[in-house]
């Protein structure tokens, strides 16, 4: 029983600290590449679990077209948001950066308050309240898919950037702007690039954490700030520290949930990213593997 | 950059005595006018308005004093108000310490907060202090939810008993009307931004400028750009801790929206449009943003909507802001050839 009741708390930090990873990765990719921190990060997240309700509770499509659109759909809005907005900023201007995408995520939260409100929607899918228990163990089917997906997009991005040529490019530019552009690689793609897969990732791990948590206007805000922890201890811009990070995170709460008062659960997050920044602020896998 | 220029080229115009004065004198009669108005008008709206503009003009100089002439661009400001509001409530209703007592302890706790998460991320970059900041303020608002032994959770703590103060002579001030909250809140703010003012223009000023330009220069003149960060956010947590003190008072409740981003938004706003290290830039911009839009009768999601669009536009097409747009055309100007020369 005690034994069980440990592996249900890690499984379930398991599947929250892979959703944790997805944003996480996008966030850190999108630094590594751009040198900017996009915090309106945590808005695209919304938006994608906004988007995937709309599209099962008022168009009635199913789990997997849903999921497929509402990634699609992110990853045209990252291409939309480099083209209008990032675009025209340089690495230097990192404050400038931060405000940017602080006034965009303004916009696109108050703006989701003023359309939708602030009311909890609950996304109802064929697998709502089915569960897949072994043993003692019972894990919600809606868990166990985003677990799946958040897993299958991490290969995707480690295939991406460490088996193709346009991942080799990506990490490139990340190390050494200048030089990428003095061997023939354009910056610009590959920055499009990295905000649309970046926002992407946030986009499906909207949708897929939609039938699992309430969706409303200002879930983004609460997620993003531990992600902004996690690519701080997993070291700012490195892919893998950041997810790594993310997943140690997701158990870690988990598994204090189960015993301590929530506000440890929240305040971990903060008070690792203060430790690891006094003892090693290079972030625990620090910047020699970077994306 | 054009911020230093101007310290250079004004050695030049020669009538600096005159406009010296005539800025002290307008500057005092602004103050008078300001401390007139409740003996003027008894319309509490006006009042309330006064004391919001002197509360936010208070965290929007604060941020200025780190992000427009240090440089550094921080989200914690809203944590300091929040936490010096909470610690000089439970003072208070807790352990019967006076109002005064409290806003200084509150004070002070912001400053330690302030010099642990400074410390802490400066080590690493202004970009991990961005991100520190902005973090730390989610976490005080989800500690004063989630720890409802110290807080009291989402309720908050309501009644927060009307202040008084031992007047020279035996008399008895008692805070209670909205016209002694526009008072003690205005007096607050002339003392803080007075400090400002002080810190600027004086030699720590412009070495916090001089780091925030190019600050390995700075340090190959010997200056310590740790030290001077560090100076700027923990006199700008002081000065948002104690507003938040005597901020809550007149409310008479706190409770977690106290950390609300809407302030950290309204005072980023006031710091951009009004120009990041311009003095008197910020301080107009705090008046106009504060009553502007509550005449316009905006509601808040919209307002804040509107706020991102400026934030946006601010900076795609002005990054200097209000006053960095107006030092820029006094620079042209100045650097025209005069054109009775030959």
């Amino acid at each position: 029983m005690d034994l069980n009741f440990y592996a249900q708390l890690l499984l379930n930090g398991i599947v929250i600290g892979v959703i944790y990873a997805l944003i996480a990765m996008g966030l850190s990719l999108i630094f590594g590449v751009l040198e900017i921190v996009n915090f309106a990060h945590g808005e695209f997240y919304m938006l994608g679990a906004m988007l995937a309700y709309f599209l099962t509770a008022n168009w009635g499509f199913g789990y997997w077209p849903t999921i497929v659109i509402v990634t699609a759909v992110a990853a045209a809005l990252g291409y939309v948001l480099y083209e209008a907005l990032l675009g025209s900023l340089r690495g230097e201007s990192f404050e400038r950066s931060i405000l940017l995408t602080l006034g965009l995520s303004m916009v696109l939260q108050n703006g989701a308050v003023f359309l939708f409100t602030t009311t909890p929607k609950m996304m109802a899918t064929g697998l709502s309240y089915s569960n897949i228990i072994v043993g003692e163990l019972r894990l919600a089917l809606s868990r166990l898919f985003a677990l799946g997906l958040g897993l299958a997009a991490f290969s995707a991005l480690y295939l991406i950037l460490y088996y193709t040529r346009v991942g080799k490019a990506m990490r490139g530019v990340a190390q050494n702007r200048d030089a990428a552009l003095m061997v023939g690689i354009d910056p610009r793609a590959v920055s499009r690039l990295a905000v649309a897969i970046g926002i992407g990732l946030s986009g499906l791990a909207g949708a897929a954490l939609a039938p699992v948590y309430a969706v409303h206007p200002l879930m983004g805000f609460s997620f993003v700030f531990k992600a902004f922890a996690i690519i701080i201890i997993g070291g700012l811009g490195n892919i893998s520290g950041a997810a790594i990070a993310a997943v140690m995170l997701g158990i870690l709460e988990s598994l204090i949930g189960g015993f301590l008062p929530l506000v440890l659960v929240d305040a971990l997050a903060f008070v690792s990213m203060i430790a690891v920044l006094l003892l090693r602020p290079q972030g625990l896998f620090g910047r020699g593997v970077r994306v | 950059m054009s911020a230093d220029t101007k310290a250079g080229l004004r050695l030049n115009t020669g009538s600096q005595p005159k406009v010296g004065a005539l800025r002290a004198l307008s500057i005092a009669l602004a103050v008078l006018a300001l401390f007139a108005i409740p003996k003027l008008t008894g319309n509490e709206y006006w009042l309330a308005l006064g004391v919001s503009f002197a509360t936010m003009s208070v965290l929007a100089g604060g941020l200025n004093l780190v992000y427009g002439y240090t440089g550094l661009l921080s989200f914690a400001q809203v944590g300091f108000f929040g936490i010096g509001g909470y610690a000089a409530a439970l003072l208070v209703i807790e352990r019967d310490w006076s109002l005064w007592a409290g806003v200084a302890a509150g004070g002070g706790l912001a400053t330690v907060v302030g010099l642990i998460i400074g410390y802490s991320s400066l080590r690493l970059s202004r970009h991990a202090f961005a991100i520190v900041s902005l973090s730390f303020a989610l976490l005080c608002m989800i500690v004063a939810r989630d720890w409802v032994e110290l807080t009291r959770g989402a309720m908050g703590i309501p009644g927060l008993p009307a202040p008084s103060m031992n007047l020279p002579g035996g008399m008895r001030w008692r805070i209670v009307q909205p016209a002694d909250f526009y008072y003690l809140l205005l007096g607050f703010a002339l003392f803080a931004h007075a400090l400002i003012y002080l810190v600027v223009t004086s030699r720590l000023g412009r070495a916090m400028r001089a780091i925030k330009q190019n600050e390995p220069l700075a340090q190959s003149h010997g200056l310590n750009p740790l030290a001077y960060k560090l100076l700027a956010i923990a006199l700008s947590a002081l000065l948002a801790g104690m507003v938040g003190g005597l901020f809550v008072f007149y409310l008479t409740i706190v409770d977690p929206s106290i950390f609300d981003f809407y302030y950290t938004e309204t005072m980023l706003i006031m710091v951009i449009i009004g120009g990041p290290g311009s003095f008197w830039g910020v301080l107009a911009s705090s008046a106009v943003l504060t009553a502007l839009p509550d005449l316009l009768r905006f509601t808040t999601d919209l307002r804040m909507v509107l706020y991102g669009v400026v934030l946006i536009v601010a900076m795609l097409l002005f990054p200097g802001g209000l006053g960095g747009w107006l030092q820029r055309r006094r620079v042209a100007r100045w650097r025209r050839p005069h054109p009775a020369a030959p």
